[in-house]
């Protein structure tokens, strides 16, 4: 994998590396990617892509809302939170 | 400074008038405690399987039909995958490689002329939650988080800004009118992007800048005017437009750089393995038919053609789907048109506004004035039974009071003073118990006539025709 392709996965993916990381990560990343490439022998050229394992009727669901008193619960599972807000390091 | 084509188009996002969100049964409202509407589906809790809401996509397939699009046969959901924390799951749900419509085109009203614009595509989305930053932290409210929301995205074919806020102002009305959104830019259920692009004429699109926060149509003119001046005078002086996002600052009437990283984002799409895809039926495609109401432009037309309302009467009406429906209602049940019209945006209005109502409660069982009320006080007032200022009295009792005109009228004795017949013996009694005025009238001076007046109308408890007394003055002085 080339280095500047590497930065950008990483930014992507919100990660920080050092400069030594990043010579470690190309090296493993790249080693990761030739393994997988096999799978790029097989011919698929008249295949439609398969999405689903099992496609069904179409699934909906009635507009009607469901009771769930559980919301104070599921907030307090955050690290942190205040007056119901679910608290985070500043993203700005 | 026509040097420059101006290619712009618009993004707009409508929040759905579903009950609940599109994926889970959280209630999807405006203004309630934070966290209060929240699940495991909507805050990402791991194992949790989204259910699709079938009014959402009922919706959604009313704007498709309605903006002309390509129905889709086979939509499919997808999921953007982004790290931001108005989202909790890391992606967004969305619809990437087939959208509920393609294509398509709506018809407008820009200055004296119809223009049409194109559209992309339309697809439906999850909405993200809300953060307040302060200080040190971010406040995540995720009660917004999976509502949802319908993105409409036309062709890059407005010439102007002001093309682009007339559009906006019709597709808002129309979206109103189908009852999919109820278009409050403010609260945000309507919110609108553009991208704005220019070149040298017959070179294409411009590389093109998108501009954000236009949260009112009246910004999306002014942002666009400024944003293509900013670019022409890159240009001119031999710059280069930068492929970006800016803001629009309202108070300062700036766009402003969001100074976003370089590398373009990838959101690497793929299907949404916990979503089959939506294949609607014939039986499906029927109901969406089926639930097509007239568009306010094409209803404007008929009411001008077909009622002969004057152009601002027919706009005035056609705002508001329940003030149109209740106008044709009223015209149905035997009013007078123009009658109707005038007392809708005046009289009506004036009591819609004191009394705290909408002109789009009109007709809804909460207002005292329905259709009916309002037919027969204009019957009344038509047939001569009643004069102008008893119908205005009785309007407002009817918000006071919630009784049928008829009745108001009758109780308070507020018929036109009888017949001409008792009217005449009326006015004839005043005339006899004042000698001078009737003197003077005859002698040509016009004064005491309004003394006369008032006198009839007070021993009429103002029932008389004003009208009608000054023509009995006339004659019996002559
Ligand atoms: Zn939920």
């Amino acid at each position: 994998m080339e280095q500047d392709d590497l930065i950008i996965t990483a930014a992507q993916a919100q990660l920080e590396l050092s400069a030594e990381e990043e010579g470690r990560l190309a090296a493993a990343v790249t080693e990761m990617l030739d393994y997988f490439s096999k799978m790029s022998e097989v011919d698929v050229d008249n295949l439609a892509p398969t999405t689903h394992a099992l496609v069904t009727d179409n699934a909906l669901r009635t507009d009607t809302p469901n009771q769930n008193n559980n919301q104070k619960e599921l907030v307090d599972r955050a690290p942190d939170n205040e007056n119901n807000f679910i608290v985070i390091p500043n993203v700005l | 400074m026509a040097e420059y084509e101006t290619f712009i188009g618009l993004e707009i996002h409508i929040q759905l008038l579903t009950e609940t969100k599109i994926f889970c049964g959280c209630k999807s409202k405006f203004g309630d405690e934070p966290n209060s509407n929240v699940c495991p589906v909507c805050l990402g809790y791991p194992g949790v399987l989204p259910a699709l809401n079938e009014e959402a996509v009922r919706l959604s397939y009313i704007v498709c039909r309605a903006m002309n699009c390509r129905l889709s046969e086979n939509a499919m959901f997808e999921r953007k995958n982004y790290f931001y924390p108005d989202l909790t799951k890391n992606y967004q749900i969305t619809q990437f490689s087939n959208p509920f419509g393609r294509g398509g085109a709506f018809e407008y009203e820009s200055g004296d002329e119809i223009k049409k614009i194109n559209f992309h595509e339309i697809h439906l989305e999850e909405d993200a939650g809300k953060m307040i930053h302060q200080g040190g932290k971010s406040l995540c409210d995720y009660n917004r988080a999976g509502t949802c929301l319908l993105e409409i995205v036309t062709e890059p074919e407005f010439k102007t800004g002001q093309e682009a806020e007339d559009f906006l102002q019709a597709f808002r009305r129309t979206v109103r009118h189908l009852g999919v959104c109820d278009g409050n830019m403010e609260e945000g259920s309507l919110r609108c992007d553009a991208n704005i692009s220019i070149n040298t004429p017959g070179m294409g699109l411009g590389r093109k800048v998108e501009v954000k926060n236009l949260n009112s149509s009246r910004f999306v003119k002014k942002a666009l005017g400024y944003e293509r001046k900013r670019q022409e005078k890159v240009i001119s002086s031999g710059g280069i437009i930068v492929q970006e996002t800016r803001l629009w600052d309202e108070d300062r009437s700036v766009t402003r750089s969001m100074r976003s990283k370089e590398q373009a984002h990838d959101y690497r799409y793929f299907p949404e393995p916990d979503l089959p895809p939506f294949r609607p039926d014939k039986n499906f495609f029927a109901m969406i038919e089926n639930s097509l109401v007239e568009l306010p432009l094409t209803r404007r037309q008929r009411l001008v053609e077909c009622l002969k309302l004057t152009p601002d009467q027919a706009d005035y009406i056609c705002e508001e789907k329940a003030l149109a429906d209740f106008f044709e209602k009223t015209v149905g049940l035997g009013a007078d048109p123009q009658l109707s019209v005038k007392w809708l945006m005046g009289n009506a209005a004036k009591e819609l506004n004191r009394t705290g109502f909408q002109k789009a409660d009109l007709g809804s069982e909460g207002c005292p004035l329905s259709a009916e009320r309002l037919t027969e006080l204009l019957m009344m007032l038509a047939d001569n039974k009643i004069h102008g200022k008893i119908a205005a009295k009785t309007l407002t009792a009817v918000f006071d009071e919630n009784k049928n005109p008829a009745a108001i009228i009758k109780e308070n004795g507020w018929e036109n003073a009888a017949d001409d017949g008792d009217l005449k013996v009326i006015v004839q009694k005043i005339l006899d118990e004042n000698p001078k005025a009737v003197e003077q009238i005859k002698g040509g001076d016009e004064k005491p006539r309004g003394f006369i007046v008032g006198k009839v109308m007070a021993a009429t408890k103002g029932t008389a025709n004003p009208q009608s007394v000054q023509s009995l003055i006339m004659k019996l002085t002559s």
